[in-house]
């Protein structure tokens, strides 16, 4: 029984892993952060692709990339560029804000 | 911060009932002189669990973001190796524990090495210190966005209880069952641990590392906001998310009943055959 309790994670990580490597393309968006908010405020992505957003920290404070309609969240140190990933969204569309500026507010449209 | 302060407390309270055994046992024997030394050996103890606290926050800011994340997301996953071990494969310890450190301690008294004591307050204190460490890193690594100072009031309030908690133990507190508070605190930082489980891999997610399988398998939040009270309390207590990806759900059900099941065994441990006892004979 241990043994399988150990090995039930190695195997779960070896399916969710496989299929992230099989798919060749992002779709990439740039997003930046500036003290005035997100520059765009609005990002589109094509529906069922894996997406990147690459977001640069040019305000003069850390952030955080929070949507809790993206199932993400992340810091971003002033200064610094990370990204992102969402895969497989369905057409709609999923708003993100700065969960340390909360008047940030962005939405990515997926179609 | 409700986990911080559950964490706090259940570690703060394993260590406070070590010294406070030692100072029991010292108490009795007449030889109030090795006191000081548990003392000296506890306080050294935490001093050092602070100071690998903020070291490690100072190592972590030096890495680049991506290796920040991945270091956090295995923060995590030991985090939950560790919480996993400490809830089930330790329960049985506790009433072992009086024993085993009396007789060390009374050891170090006969031959007259009261640094011997320090050194038994020193690693006792120590292993609850740093485990508290690591669990208090998983949990600001879930969330990201953790403020100094509520995780500090929660902290000490957590400390705190452990101390009054130790106190009624020690004062002989008749209605204090502290086995029914390891196993609740127990099954909650199971249900803690697995939110940890399901955030590490939320961080590989979204790191593009590992495939989320299906991006939402549901989505709750007419019912609980993410950023709603209760939202908070419960992303704090399970990990709880309005639209988690299918990776986190599996992950939550692969851990929680197994591990469950597994303290329910210790709890109850079944006598390994031929143990000596005369078989019932039937009539």
């Amino acid at each position: 029984m241990l043994r399988i309790v150990l090995l039930a994670p190695l195997l779960l990580a070896a399916t969710a892993a496989a299929p992230a490597f099989a798919i060749a393309e992002d779709h990439t968006i740039a997003l930046a952060v500036t003290d005035a908010g997100f520059d765009p405020a609005e990002i589109q992505a094509p529906a069922g692709s894996r997406v990147r957003i690459e977001i640069t920290n040019k305000s003069s404070a850390a952030i955080e990339f929070e949507s809790f309609e993206l199932n993400r969240e992340r810091v971003i140190q002033s200064g610094q560029t990370v990204s992102v990933y969402v895969t497989g969204l369905d057409a709609g569309s999923y708003a993100f804000f700065d969960d340390f500026h909360q008047e940030r507010k962005g939405t990515l449209v997926v179609r | 911060m409700i986990e911080t302060l559950l964490i706090v407390w259940r570690e703060s309270l394993e260590a406070a009932l070590i010294v406070g055994i030692l100072l029991t046992f010292l108490g009795r024997a007449g030889e109030e002189s090795g006191i000081r030394y548990v003392w000296g050996g506890s306080a050294a103890a935490l001093m050092v669990a602070l100071f690998c606290a903020a070291a490690s926050g100072s190592v972590m800011a030096e890495l680049d973001p991506d290796t920040q994340e991945i270091v956090q997301a295995g923060i995590l996953f030991v985090a939950v190796v560790v919480l996993t071990w400490m809830v089930v494969w330790m329960h049985g310890h506790a009433t072992g524990l009086r024993g085993d450190l009396e007789r060390r301690a009374s050891a170090a008294v006969a031959t007259g090495r009261h640094l011997g004591l320090a050194m038994i307050a020193f690693v006792a204190v120590f292993r609850e210190g740093i485990e508290t460490v690591l669990f208090l890193w998983g949990v600001v690594a879930q969330h990201g966005n953790v403020t100094a100072l509520p995780m500090v009031v929660a902290g000490l309030a957590g400390g705190g209880l452990a101390i009054a908690t130790a106190m009624l133990f020690f004062r002989g507190f008749k209605q204090l069952d502290l086995r029914t508070f390891f196993r609740v605190t127990g099954i909650l930082l199971l249900l803690v641990a697995a939110g940890l489980l399901s955030s590490g891999l939320n961080k590989l997610i979204g790191l593009g590392l590992v495939s989320p399988i299906v991006p939402q398998v549901w989505n709750t939040s007419w019912l609980i906001r993410d950023d709603s009270v209760l939202g908070s309390v419960l992303s704090a207590l399970v990990g709880y998310r309005s639209r988690p990806s299918l990776l986190e759900v599996l992950a939550f059900v692969a851990y929680v009943p197994p591990m469950l099941w597994a303290l329910r065994r210790a709890e109850h441990p079944r006598r390994p055959a031929g143990d000596g006892r005369p078989v019932p004979r039937a009539a």
